[in-house]
């Protein structure tokens, strides 16, 4: 699943997909803006056919936390 | 219409992408300018116009800077405008139900003098797709209209009526009734980044307007060529014979084929070239046309007729030759699989349409066909529409349009209010730190605590700006940090809210900027630009202003500026007040 999810993220943010670490954030990463950020929250919904609501989705801002989330959410 | 997964859309346009980049095609230039943001379109467009074999090179426009960006634009292939009534103004569709008639009136005046502007800058483009008003995603009572509705009735029968010929009023209403609301809007992009729209709401978008480039890159399609048997009609002449065909409302499926009949004779009479290819006896089917009383479609409005045994793809290649028009004009409809794969398989070219087996699904399917075929005959109620339009355009365009930017900057009548080392104002000045990417000179994130300490500290001067014009108040929205050397002054930050950008603020906001480091005796400045992917806008700032290079390293460029050679630009339609 993890690599799946920074495939997600390397096509949304439109970067290379070995530029996605543990620790890729915002802050790392210089298109992940807010705006590309619910294009990954779509993304991610769509593929594994699931729901965030927006404080979960504001929560999302980085990688660590996007793994937990969406194995909570599957579990 | 057909759905496909975000990712894979990114994926695919990537592909296609690298496809046309290889093949020499001809690329196209595509804008989208709105007031709210929209950069999510881009990629969802250049998938949907590649698929459709059209190379093009979308560019969105700046945030809220439709009549602004209307001239930079007015030079693309097509142009598409997403003016949205909710981003009217900030917070407009929940603040409009309170607005005093007044300031109402004037807004709308306001409005309309915009859109007038923007008609004129752009009546030479070769296309504008113009979306038009719509309220619905802001759930309105159904028995009484919201301010926000009404609005939009005045906003719209304004575009109607003054729209230059080369505009197209895309009807967004349509849309959402297409898709509902709550797969048009996704509320979370609308409170976390200003953009109203889904993904989904693009790929319906892109799909509808598609039909719209076609006819401006000539792709249309001029020619339908029909099968007769359960195409035209109900049943098989060969073999249910005159009296067993149907195409009358005297039954149901019959009925289905009487709709399907009135569609064509309607493009027949716009202009398009009906043809039949037809496997029957060519007595029989000439019967039917001349002597059934339910036929609909007469020998008046049958361009070409091919009823033999021939194969259908030779027939349609006839076709093409005897009336001198392009395989890839041509539209084909059969119900039969083997005749539609015969032709999909021998000539890719012809677009083909399969008669529905669910019946009752054909008439829906041959209307949404409709837009991509070239109407040529216009009605005369058409062209007396358009005459009538235009006149009133002139009239009302000599009332109200902004000849220049700078006339209608003026009438916004424009306050910057500035505050200088204020501590109220730290949180939102840290914030703008961290979130400011496009209008960013250096793009050096910052905490509370950190910009507390430059308040605070007598080495810097903390210059916040907020902006607010006639018709509301967007607040702070501009920042800039100095930090005093020995014998020179930094510009260690300077950042503006997209926002408030594409008003002149920049040069009043660099006036301000000047003026405080004239007034702590500063003679010499210097000042960086460090890129980012976002603040390439950014990029002659400095230069603009007067600045001088002193040094380049590492892609960021250091600016010198000797204080007495600035020329203020004092401009006289923004007002700079200072605040407390």
């Amino acid at each position: 699943m993890e690599n799946r999810i920074k495939e997600l993220m390397a096509v949304v943010f439109d970067i290379e997909i070995n530029e996605i670490t543990d620790n890729s954030s915002p802050l790392t990463i210089s298109n992940w803006d807010s705006l590309r950020h619910m294009n990954l929250i779509v993304a991610l919904e769509e593929e594994y056919n699931i729901e965030f609501d927006d404080t979960e989705a504001m929560d999302l801002k980085n990688y660590r936390k996007m793994i937990e989330m969406i194995e909570k959410k599957l579990t | 219409m057909k759905k496909i997964s975000y990712i894979d859309l990114l994926k695919e346009r990537n592909r296609l992408k690298t496809k046309f980049e290889n093949s020499n095609k001809k690329v196209r230039k595509v804008g989208i300018l709105s007031n709210i943001i929209v950069s999510q379109a881009k990629e969802i467009f250049e998938y949907y116009l590649g698929i459709n074999d059209i190379n093009s090179s979308i560019q969105v426009g700046n945030y809220d800077n439709v009549l602004q960006d209307s001239i930079r634009f007015a030079k693309s292939d097509v142009l598409c405008i997403l003016f949205e009534i909710s981003n009217l103004r900030e917070g407009f569709s929940y603040k409009a139900e309170l607005m005093d008639k007044q300031t109402m009136t004037e807004l709308i005046k306001q409005t309309k003098n915009e859109i007038l502007t923007i008609f004129n800058y752009l009546k030479s483009c070769s296309m504008v797709i113009w979306n038009m008003f719509s309220a619905l995603p802001f759930r309105n009572s159904n028995i009484k209209q919201s301010k926000l509705e009404i609005i939009c009735d005045e906003l719209n029968l304004f575009v109607k009526e003054n729209a230059p010929q080369n505009f197209v009023l895309f009807d967004t209403a349509k849309l959402y009734s297409r898709i509902s609301v709550h797969n048009a809007v996704d509320w979370r992009y609308w409170y976390l980044s200003k953009s109203l729209y889904s993904i989904d709401f693009f790929c319906e978008y892109a799909q509808l307007v598609v039909p719209v480039f076609k006819r401006v890159f000539g792709k249309t399609k001029k020619a339908l060529i029909l099968d007769c048997d359960n195409t035209l009609w109900r049943g098989v002449i060969g073999e249910d014979g005159f009296n067993g065909i149907e195409m009358s409302s005297k039954s149901a499926s019959g009925r289905i084929f009487e709709e399907i009949q009135t569609i064509i004779t309607t493009i027949a009479e716009q202009g398009i070239i009906i043809g039949l290819v037809s496997k029957n006896n060519p007595q029989d089917i000439d019967n039917v046309i001349n002597n059934h009383p339910d036929m609909i479609i007469n020998n008046n409005h049958i361009v070409i007729k091919k009823v033999n045994w021939l194969d259908k793809t030779e027939n349609i290649q006839t076709i093409a030759k005897e009336l001198n028009i392009g395989l890839d004009s041509i539209v084909f409809i059969d119900d039969s699989d083997f005749e539609i794969n015969l032709v999909k398989g021998i000539l890719p070219e012809v677009e083909v349409i399969q008669v529905p087996e669910k019946l009752h699904n054909y008439p829906l399917l041959l209307r949404d066909y409709l837009p991509n075929f070239l109407i040529i005959n216009e009605t005369a109620e058409d062209k007396a529409r358009v005459v009538m339009y235009k006149n009133e355009q002139k009239r009302k365009s000599e009332r109200l349009a902004f000849n220049t930017i700078e006339e209608y900057l003026k009438s916004l009548e424009l306050v910057l209010t500035v505050f200088t080392d204020n501590e109220s104002y730290i949180p939102r000045m840290a914030q703008m730190t961290q979130k400011t990417n496009q209008f960013n000179l250096t793009t050096i994130r910052y905490s509370e605590s950190q910009i507390k300490n430059f308040v605070a500290d007598s080495q810097y001067s903390v210059i916040a700006i907020n902006v607010k014009d006639k018709f509301g108040d967007s607040g702070i929205t501009g920042l800039a940090i100095i930090r005093y050397e020995t014998d020179f002054a930094e510009i260690d930050t300077l950042l503006m809210s997209c926002r408030i950008l594409g008003r002149n603020i920049e040069k009043s906001f660099m006036d301000i900027i000047i003026d405080t480091m004239k007034r702590k005796g500063v003679n010499r400045i210097t000042s960086k630009y460090v890129p980012t992917k976002k603040n390439i806008q950014t990029k002659n700032y400095y230069l603009l202003n007067g600045f001088e290079v002193k040094e380049k390293q590492n892609l960021q460029t250091t600016f010198e500026l000797k204080i007495d050679n600035y020329s203020f630009n004092n401009l006289t339609y923004i007002k700079i007040e200072h605040g407390k």
